[in-house]
């Protein structure tokens, strides 16, 4: 864990957050090194969305720390966080629905607030056609996003987080409901950016796409990191997979 | 005839001004105010005292208006911003309440529930001026302006924090600050239409800057549709004309006129959203609920 933090851009310590009797998330600590992804699975409700929430700032932490680079980051808004280099994607979206494809990834690339944008504008222009060049999407840069087909809409979120230019990437199930090709395709954005040394995180269900995808494995139940480590460990650890499993079944009975 | 169709013309281009600088709001930066008059009327007394006190110069109290009108609605906003959606409604008609109870009593400055009377014509370089010249001039450069903003970063900001304000924020943007801007800017244009009120109808009061009257802005904007450019100056004519439409059809008896034209308001709203619920001019995909 040291060795990894040594060479992570973010990192938490014993991060707690309960919803009234709820404890989503107890104590988790986690370090995402650069050009790795970091995958965080677990059974539905394990409170991985809500580790996302903590570090971003978009929930307020009970316990514990956060770090980028070294400084801290709980209690920040997150826009804060964003101009840290942090870049997320959320379960639902959250496209800017009524904005057409070229401006939602135009939008990621500005963060200014003030009536004009400072810095330079062609390589904005640039970084957002490159991003939808890289998504897929340049075809498509006039339709809405309200107007996209479902694989559309996701790698649209995606578009949005590669023009951003962050080197953190949190991603909440940002291949789910994918077809294979799509998954094929969101599996080398993936790989490109890990070459390019972004610290990914990601959230997934598809323990195809985990094994895929994944350097190293967190597996998160009921708030709590259980284990932490290679995928071939996390993978074959029989009490794992039935909490992973188990829970699966239980609730398709349910 | 000719002073009646400019009364009307000024009137609607101040109405205009208004409704304009309310869709900004509500069209691009998606805040739903119903407290759009209580800056009109900050800008009209502000405006209308320039005029009494300092000088018959309409740009000067334009100025200052819009000063006052921005600056104010920034203290005033600021709080009620950091709630969401539906309950800043809540907050605007709050402040609409407020605002109008203040203007009845701050008589040293409104001149209480008699208003401020003997407003003179305004002046430039001692040379009388029109009102209507100059609230069409405000209306274009607002108009410019907006549409400047609308295709510039600045407008798909507001977008996109009214689209999803969770994920704009995400990528970086302080959102308070956006809306601010925005709220800033639309009382800013708001307090000029007051001014050039004020100076139109040489007498101001509270009537003008009730609830009644943030409601019809809204319902111009809403009518004419939401989010586009022009289309909040086509509801502020409509709007503004019905009401002298109805009074040339003669079989109506001058006392009814006032109910008569409720019933057709509202009869002619209901029909517009059902048939046209992104408004006359309004993009109709964007009404329809999509799966
Ligand atoms: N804002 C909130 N208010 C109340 N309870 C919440 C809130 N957010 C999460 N929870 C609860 O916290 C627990 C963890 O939720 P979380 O969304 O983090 O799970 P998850 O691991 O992302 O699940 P999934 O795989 O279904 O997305 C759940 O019991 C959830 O109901
Ligand atoms: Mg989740």
């Amino acid at each position: 864990m040291t060795q990894l933090a040594n060479n992570a851009p973010l990192t938490c310590e014993g991060l707690a957050r309960s919803f009234g009797g709820v404890k989503a998330v107890q104590g988790v600590s986690l370090a995402l090194p650069a050009g790795a992804v970091t995958a965080l699975v677990g059974p539905n409700g394990a409170g991985k969305t809500t580790v996302f929430n903590l570090i971003t700032g978009n929930l307020k932490a009970d316990e514990g720390t956060a770090q980028i680079r070294g400084r801290p980051i709980i209690g920040l808004k997150p826009w804060q966080v964003a101009r840290l280099g942090v870049a997320r994607s959320f379960q639902d979206l959250r496209l800017f629905t009524q904005m057409n494809v070229r401006d939602n990834v135009l939008a990621a690339t500005e963060r200014g607030a003030w009536f004009w944008q400072g810095g330079d504008r062609r390589a904005r222009l640039a970084a957002a056609e490159a991003a939808m060049e890289a998504t897929g999407l340049t075809a498509l840069a006039e339709a809405r996003a309200v107007d996209l087909a479902y694989a559309e809409r996701k790698f649209l979120s995606m578009a949005r987080i590669l023009a951003a230019g962050a080197d953190i990437w949190l991603l909440d199930e940002p291949a789910s409901g994918l077809d294979l090709s799509s998954r094929l395709r969101f599996g080398q954005l993936l790989r490109d950016a890990r070459a390019r040394g972004v610290a990914i995180c990601l959230i997934e269900h598809n323990l195809d796409v985990v094994v895929d995808l994944a350097d190293r494995i967190a597996f998160l139940d009921r708030g709590l990191v259980l284990a932490e480590g290679a995928p071939r460990e996390i993978m074959t650890d029989p009490k794992l997979a039935a909490i992973y499993f188990g829970d699966r079944s239980h609730e398709a009975a349910a | 005839m000719i002073a009646y169709f400019s009364n009307l013309a000024t009137l609607v281009a101040i109405f205009g001004i208004l409704a304009v600088t309310l869709n900004f709001m509500v069209g691009f930066a998606g805040i739903f105010s119903v407290a759009h008059a209580v800056f009109f009327g900050l800008g009209a007394y502000a405006g209308a005292q320039i005029a009494l006190t300092v000088t018959p110069n309409p740009f000067l109290a334009c100025a200052v208006a819009a000063g006052i009108a921005g600056v104010l609605s920034l203290c005033l906003a600021l709080p009620a911003l950091r709630v969401r959606g539906e309950y800043f409604v809540a907050a605007s008609l709050g402040l609409q309440m407020v605002a109008l109870t203040l203007f009845s009593e701050v008589k040293s400055l409104t001149g209480g529930i008699g208003g401020l009377t003997n407003i003179p014509r305004p002046q430039v370089f001692d040379v009388e001026v029109g009102v209507l010249p100059l609230a069409l001039l405000a209306l274009g450069v607002l108009l410019w302006a907006i549409h400047a903003m609308a295709n510039g970063s600045f407008g798909r900001t507001l977008k996109a924090i009214r689209d999803a304000e969770s994920a704009a924020e995400a990528l970086g943007k302080p959102v308070a600050v956006a809306k601010a801007l925005a709220v800033a800017f639309a009382c800013a244009g708001a307090g000029v239409a007051g001014a050039l009120f004020a100076l139109h109808m040489s007498f101001v009061n509270v009537e003008s800057f009730t609830l009644d009257q943030s409601v019809l802005v809204m319902a111009m904007v809403i009518v004419g549709g939401t989010g586009t450019l022009f289309g909040p100056l086509v509801g502020a004519v409509l709007l503004l004309s019905l009401p002298s439409a109805l009074s040339f059809l003669t079989f109506i008896p001058p006392t009814e006129v006032g109910s008569v034209q409720q019933i057709i308001y509202g009869l002619a709203m209901t029909l517009l959203m059902v048939f046209r619920p992104a408004g006359l001019l309004g993009d109709q995909n964007k009404g329809k609920s999509h799966a």
